[in-house]
């Protein structure tokens, strides 16, 4: 079982200092408009920047671990496909673990259906095709901690749904997962889901709750009509946002 | 000093311009301090000249005939053919010029003392330099195998003035072919003695660094230092050197 | 294949030590010792330094590539080698240096003030044109510099010398100044190959590295530092030798299944052969003259990087 808590990360302008907790076994959305702090809060959380505070998980201090020992601790995913080196998709899952364990990346390539694709270097991919890739990579060495910028983002209907069942089934396994979201179809499955906008956390509910909320609206720029379709929100509406 | 200058052109006493390293040689040997008008400006050097401090009493030019015209010559001394220019100036001028040969031998040498000891006014000037190279050649005793060794390994050629200069002092310039020693050959075929140049001995250069190459320093063969200075001409300087190179033998 | 590299290379040792085979037949005839005289003071010491230059040329042009994620960069196209120059230069020639360690050291330096330049005029993760342009003309500027340099020495005769520097001779060097370039070299290299397993991790890209508990800008300084000491010693000695560090990481990445870290042993191993039969072919021409062993590996480098532009231009656009 894990949990993460984070006390006090930031981020100069683009992350105010925020605290986290969350139980272990949880699957969390960041939602959130474009520069609002989204893909901030999970770089500082996975201390691609030094951004001060704490972040403790499962009881351990990321910052004191080793590195080795990091790769158990959480797994990081940014949202950029590109590659630089024309490696095949099999050896970039495989830099996911620190030992060779050819049975753990044959299970990697069965469950992203790479079987085809395997041995071709991944600058010869789609980009649906890299993002499996890369994200089986981060998966790879079971991390307690996932966390993952729009993985979702250009995959097409099936493997959306796909990613989610596997990031479901990785939750009740009793590991934690903090993933960013555009598109907001899948939200419902998730079980928790943070609304960050300029640089800190607005609302921290389920999702119907926060999707229901009046910030929620505020935030996007957009509310439900009569028949719960969304619309654009009018100026003479926004005025009254604080 | 323009002023003495001009009176002493006006009394058409001798005064002599040298526009060459190796014919300046010559001049500071033989001339009078008042028969020198203008020294070329290599023999100031240090690191060229062997006669920099005499040298400095005198004005400098920098080859050219146009250079030297104020200090109102009335003989250039030239060697390897002053150009074509500084004939014409100077017999527009009335000047007297003497273009000495490249001595191609030590009697090559000799004769340019001669010519130039003449040109002063007294052929004898030159007779004692003349004795004591005389007195050198009687002397003359059995050459040992030699190898004047520069940067990079080259020498002098066996049939050069060098290397008659070498002979008089008894060591005897090896053939080589290239005009270059390798460093395969001076470990296989080590000569009795390396005769090596302080010239410009702290100045680094590639070529230098090959000397210091510990096949070139072979403990069979006897190092003899030499003044590099005087070898750049191998004029009448070498004299000097020679017989300091015996006594080193 | 990692087996067939290490059979090449200890054949190119062998031929580089033993041809012409001529000279030594001939010493031996003498004296038995003088031909180990002339393996062990003029052979040896050439065969070391091609063998170490060439792998330190491969390792730091593989670690370079990696750190600045781009298959084009490495010594020579970065600066470093002209900047090693222009050290050496500056310190034989003008400051008097003679001792090949303080050369070595002034050339570490030379490399080390260009790569510096190259990271602030480019930036690290800069893209393959500003990291070309930005380190060519540091490279052109360098040698420029080099040249002036050595025309203004107090030696006259150091302009002559410019060729050497600017394209490379192993010729007659001693062991002195082989154990100068290569200890210095040797301990840079073996430092750059304890971060293999970084330097491939840092190919997923700088986040994830950084994610991982690797720290991206201080590996790049590491690299920067090691591949300058590498380069730096051994252009002190033997001149800026081109396109051996940007052909052998492209080769070695081929028998690394494209891992850029795990890359610098076969590079290693690559560089050191492609310099040993560049500097054979030298050895092999009958001119009085010695032709720079540059010319041989920029007539083999230049195809390959006209074919890897190409290449490059195709996979953007693709």
């Amino acid at each position: 079982m894990t949990s993460l808590q984070a006390f006090e990360v930031a981020l100069d302008r683009r992350l105010q200092p925020t605290s986290l907790d969350v139980p272990p076994g949880q699957l969390v959305a960041l939602v959130g408009p474009n520069g609002g702090g989204k893909t901030s809060l999970l770089r500082a959380l996975a201390r691609v920047e030094q951004a001060g505070g704490k972040v403790i998980i499962d009881g351990e201090d990321l910052d004191a671990a080793p590195e080795a020992r990091r790769r158990r601790l959480l797994s990081f995913l940014p949202a950029s496909r590109d590659v630089t080196w024309p490696i095949a998709a099999r050896d970039v899952i495989a830099l996911g673990l620190d030992k060779p364990d050819e049975e753990r990346i044959a299970e990697l390539i069965a469950l992203f259906e790479l079987d085809a694709l395997a041995d071709r270097p991944v600058d010869r991919l789609s980009t649906g095709e890299r993002a499996r890739v890369l994200t089986a990579r981060a998966l790879a060495s079971r991390p307690q901690l996932l966390l993952l910028d729009e993985p979702l983002s250009n995959l097409d209907p099936y493997w959306v749904l796909r990613l989610v069942d596997i990031f479901r089934a990785t939750a009740d396994s009793g590991r934690t997962l903090l993933i960013a979201l555009h598109d907001l179809t899948q939200l419902p499955r998730f079980d928790r889901a943070l609304l960050i906008a300029g640089g800190r956390i607005q609302m921290d509910e389920t999702p119907a709750e926060l999707v229901a909320g009046e910030r929620f609206g505020q935030v996007f720029r957009i509310r439900e009509d009569a028949e719960g379709n969304w619309e654009i929100r009018q100026a003479a509406d926004r005025q009254s946002s604080p | 000093m323009p002023l003495f200058v001009s009176l002493l052109a006006a009394s058409g006493a001798l005064r002599v311009a040298s526009l060459n390293l190796c014919t300046d040689e010559y001049l500071l040997l033989l001339a009078r301090p008042s028969e020198i008008a203008s020294i070329s400006r290599l023999s100031r050097d240090p690191a060229d000249s062997s006669l920099w401090r005499v040298a400095r009493r005198y004005p400098a030019n920098r080859g050219s005939l146009e250079g030297v015209i104020a200090t109102r010559p009335t003989l250039v001394l030239t060697m390897g053919g002053g150009g074509r220019s500084s004939e014409a100036i100077a017999r527009r001028m009335g000047l007297k010029t003497i273009d000495l040969p490249f001595p191609a031998s030590i009697d090559d040498v000799e004769r340019n003392m001669i010519r130039v000891a003449s040109a002063l006014g007294d052929a004898g000037r030159a007779a004692r330099w003349r004795e004591r190279l005389s007195r050198l050649k009687k002397s003359r005793r059995m050459a040992q195998d030699a190898i004047y060794l520069t940067d990079n390994g080259f020498s002098i050629a066996s049939e050069s003035t060098g290397a008659q200069w070498m002979g008089l002092a008894g060591f005897d310039q090896r053939p080589l072919p290239g005009g270059r020693a390798t460093l395969e050959m001076l470990a296989l075929h080590p000569p009795r003695v390396i005769i090596r140049s302080t010239y410009r001995q702290n100045q680094h250069s590639l070529g230098r660094a090959w000397l210091a190459h510990p096949l070139a320093n072979n403990a069979r063969s006897k190092t003899i230092w030499t003044d590099g200075r005087p070898w750049t001409c191998m004029g009448p300087l070498m004299l000097t050197e020679i017989e300091h190179l015996r006594r080193k033998g | 294949m990692r087996l067939f590299l290490a059979l090449a290379m200890l054949l190119c040792i062998a031929a580089h030590l033993l041809l012409p085979l001529a000279p030594l037949r001939e010493a031996h005839a003498i004296d038995p010792e003088l031909a180990d005289l002339l393996l062990v003071q003029l052979r040896l010491p050439r065969t070391l330094l091609v063998i170490g230059y060439g792998a330190a040329l491969g390792v730091s042009g593989a670690a370079l590539q990696a750190i600045f994620a781009n298959p084009l960069a490495s010594p020579d196209i970065s600066g470093a080698s002209s900047g090693s120059a222009l050290g050496a230069v500056i310190g034989g020639y003008w400051l008097g240096l003679t001792q090949p360690l303080a050369l070595a050291v002034c050339g570490a330096a030379g490399a080390l003030g260009t790569l510096a330049l190259l990271v602030g005029l480019a930036g690290r993760r800069a893209d393959t044109t500003t990291l070309l342009l930005a380190g060519l003309a540091i490279s052109l500027a360098a040698g420029a510099a080099t040249s002036l340099a050595l025309a203004l020495a107090p030696s006259p005769f150091a302009f002559y010398d410019a060729f050497d520097w600017l394209m490379g001779s192993f010729v007659d060097r001693s062991l002195s100044q082989a154990a100068a370039a290569l200890i210095p070299a040797g301990i840079a290299t073996a430092l750059l190959l304890r971060r293999a397993r970084a330097l491939d991790l840092v190919g997923l890209g700088e986040d994830v590295a950084a994610s991982l508990g690797l720290r991206p800008r201080q590996l790049s300084f590491e690299v920067i530092a090691l591949s300058a000491i590498a380069v730096g010693a051994c252009v002190s000695v033997a001149g800026a030798i081109g396109f051996v560090g940007l052909v052998a990481p492209l080769f070695g990445r081929r028998l690394s299944r494209g891992h850029p870290g795990s890359a610098m042993i076969p590079a290693a191993l690559i560089g050191a052969i492609l310099l040993a039969l560049a500097d054979l072919a030298v050895r092999a021409v009958p001119l009085d003259r010695p032709i720079p062993v540059g010319v041989i590996t920029a007539l083999f480098g230049t195809p390959l990087f006209i074919w890897m532009v190409v290449t490059l231009r195709r996979r953007l656009t693709a």
